[in-house]
């Protein structure tokens, strides 16, 4: 399903807001200016600064950062809900910026869905016409559409309930209803702003997983908004960190928390478990420093595993069989080894110097 | 200053004189519209016995507001008719229908647009804050001059005073949309027109009920008022009343009026409230 089509292209784009926004622009682009200058000088907010990323097709692009920190006015800048102050983004090739509002409007019809934190059910509609709404908007008619919203409604699992109201449902249904409207109009590209966050953890944690789960089997690509770092992990292949309108890092969450960019984000990923997101690859010693360690010991005697084993699996894999090392090895051949000590720091988050690479 | 008043009087007097000679046709027309809405109205309120029309009534309160109202709205309105005031009552009900009816025609439209356009609104703002303030039987005057006695004098009046709320609270409806509705719409990409019937009106509907309320409910009194221009009806009973010190039908027709005038507001209430 994955591959490399850029299907979101942001580059270098700023948001700027206030009155004194095009000077402020000016000023950032001729002078140079800093966030906190800009603000001094024309009293303007920088909502977003130099972001750039790119979605590619299949991908799930996580945003993570805090309130404040711009992630709703990047998302936003994605289908032009908000107009970039400087820099462009391209969807499926073409820059929004440039389009006529027709085009826009297709645009977001067609190839980019949306769902909201707040879910915006009409509450005068039933969970079937809210379902349906992107379609009717499209001037798609009754019938053709309401068979696309049910058999969005039935991938969420809310088959039974479509002839209910929005006050009907529980927090978490609701939000399965703003995705299920959302994969009616059957978009390449689904933005979701915070979507899981106003619902308890337990139904969070399940929408995370079904959410993925139906994102990959559908091939959709998403951007995913969040202020929960758990919550970009499970879900996001890529994860950018955000802070005061910057991203600050961005990579697959193992690179993350291996390797974090500043000490902001080595706070961030302080809590973080280690077992399941770190790999035997990022924890592996090379081979000849382990025989310069082990010089008696045969490489064979090893007991073996892949490079995407994680650390659950190599401690398992170590207290199982007994063996102070691991042999990881990739289609056939010893790639490095796992010891017990570059095992447990891995748990603790420090990659051995090298071999993390 | 004061011969600055003065000349300012005349030139409002000479302007209502000329207007009465020179554009006659066009307010003879207007006249003749709004007399025909009136008589079409009356025409059809007229057209069943007071039992059927007393029972229609009881029967639609019932059915909104339980049985209690609508037994109580027959009998009131059979009173009505035991004080031989039926025609008057139904003249009234009438002059009220279609004030509202034209008054609503404008008003709604106009307050969606007020909505959708800040710069609007804030221009009818005080045109709306100025017929508010002054006392309603100042739009007798003009009407009286243009239309002469009768009811199309009285419809023109009450027209004005009962199109302010439908405005205002139309405007204020649009302009409560939900900003995350909005949003939605934007994203999900609607045109304008479908922003407009397919998120904003219906979440404006509360509001709108509320302004078609209201306006009703000033078309009430200001049809009563509109007795002295000779518009018929239960007013121009009070003002004869009036007259001729005759204060026992005085109170029967302001019974008749308070009947009508509970009946209608409380219906459209109730109407407004249903989601």
């Amino acid at each position: 399903m994955e591959s490399n089509e850029v299907l979101i292209d942001c580059r270098s784009v700023w948001k700027v807001f206030g009155e004194r926004s095009r000077e402020a622009i000016g000023a950032i682009t001729g002078r140079g200016l800093g966030k906190q200058q800009v603000l001094r000088e024309f009293g303007c907010v920088v909502g977003v600064s130099d972001a750039s990323l790119q979605v590619r097709r299949g991908e799930i692009f996580c945003v993570m950062g805090l309130s404040g920190s711009g992630k709703s006015t990047l998302i936003r800048l994605l289908n032009r809900l908000i107009e970039p102050s400087l820099g462009t983004v391209t969807v499926k090739g073409r820059d929004i910026a440039a389009m006529d509002a027709a085009t826009l409007r297709e645009t977001r019809a067609r190839h980019i869905g949306m769902v909201f934190q707040s879910v915006a059910l009409l509450p005068q509609r039933t969970v079937l016409e809210n379902a349906a709404f992107g379609l009717e908007v499209q001037g798609v008619g009754r019938e053709d559409r309401n068979r696309a919203a049910e058999a969005a409604l039935a991938k969420v699992g809310l088959s039974d309930w479509i002839q209910r109201y929005p006050r009907e449902l529980s927090g978490g249904m609701q939000q399965r209803v703003g995705l299920a409207r959302a994969l009616t109009a059957d978009p390449e590209i689904i933005l979701m702003d915070e979507p899981f966050s106003a619902l308890d953890p337990l139904i969070r944690r399940q929408l995370q997983d079904e959410f993925r789960q139906l994102a990959k089997d559908l091939g959709k690509s998403a951007v995913f908004i969040t202020h929960d770092l758990d919550e970009a992990i499970r879900i996001g292949d890529r994860i950018a960190i955000m802070k005061d309108g910057v991203i600050i890092q961005d990579g697959t969450a193992e690179q993350i928390v291996m390797n974090p960019a500043d000490q902001y984000v080595v706070d961030f990923v302080a809590g973080i478990s280690r077992l399941h997101l770190v790999k035997a690859h990022s924890v592996m010693i090379p081979v000849d420093q382990w025989r310069r360690q082990w010089p008696g010991v045969s490489l064979d005697s090893l007991p073996q595993c892949s490079p995407d084993a994680d650390i659950d699996a190599l401690i398992g894999k170590i207290t199982g069989t007994g063996s102070d090392a691991i042999a990881i090895a990739d289609n056939g051949r010893i790639v490095g080894v796992v010891t017990t000590r570059s095992l447990l720091l891995g748990v603790r988050g420090d990659a051995e110097p090298r071999a993390a690479a | 200053m004061e011969r600055f008043v003065t000349t300012f009087d005349r030139v409002v007097d000479d302007a209502l004189f000329w207007l009465t000679d020179h554009a006659a046709f066009v307010f003879d027309g207007i006249r003749a519209v709004l007399e025909g809405l009136y008589d079409a109205a009356l025409w059809l309120l007229m057209l069943p016995p007071f039992w059927a029309v007393a029972g229609l009534a009881g029967l639609i309160g019932w059915r909104v507001l339980g049985p209690a109202f609508g037994i109580g709205s027959a009998l009131a309105l059979a009173a009505c008719r035991a004080m031989g005031l039926w025609e008057e009552t139904m003249q009234t009900l009438a002059l009220v229908v279609a004030a509202s009816v034209i008054a609503l025609a404008i008003g709604v439209p106009l307050g969606v647009l007020a909505g959708l356009m800040p710069r609007l609104d804030r221009a009818l703002t005080p045109a709306l804050d100025l017929i508010q303030t002054l006392p309603p039987y100042i739009y007798l005057l003009p009407a009286i001059a243009l239309m002469g006695y009768g009811p199309a004098t009285a419809l023109v009046a009450t027209v004005i005073v009962a199109m302010p709320p439908a405005i205002r609270l139309t405007s204020l409806g649009i302009r409560q949309t939900p900003a995350a509705f909005l949003e939605l719409g934007q994203a999900i990409g609607a045109s304008r027109g479908q922003m407009l019937w397919k998120i904003r009106l219906p979440f404006a509907v509360p509001s709108i009920m509320a302004g078609i309320n209201q306006s009703l409910m000033m078309a009430f009194g200001m049809v009563v008022i509109a007795g002295i221009v000779g518009s018929g009806g239960l007013g121009e009973t009070i003002y004869g009343a009036i007259r001729t010190l005759d204060i026992a039908t005085s109170i029967n027709a302001s019974i008749a009026i308070v009947v009508l005038t509970m009946l209608l507001d409380r219906l459209t209430q109730a109407t407004a409230r249903k989601p």
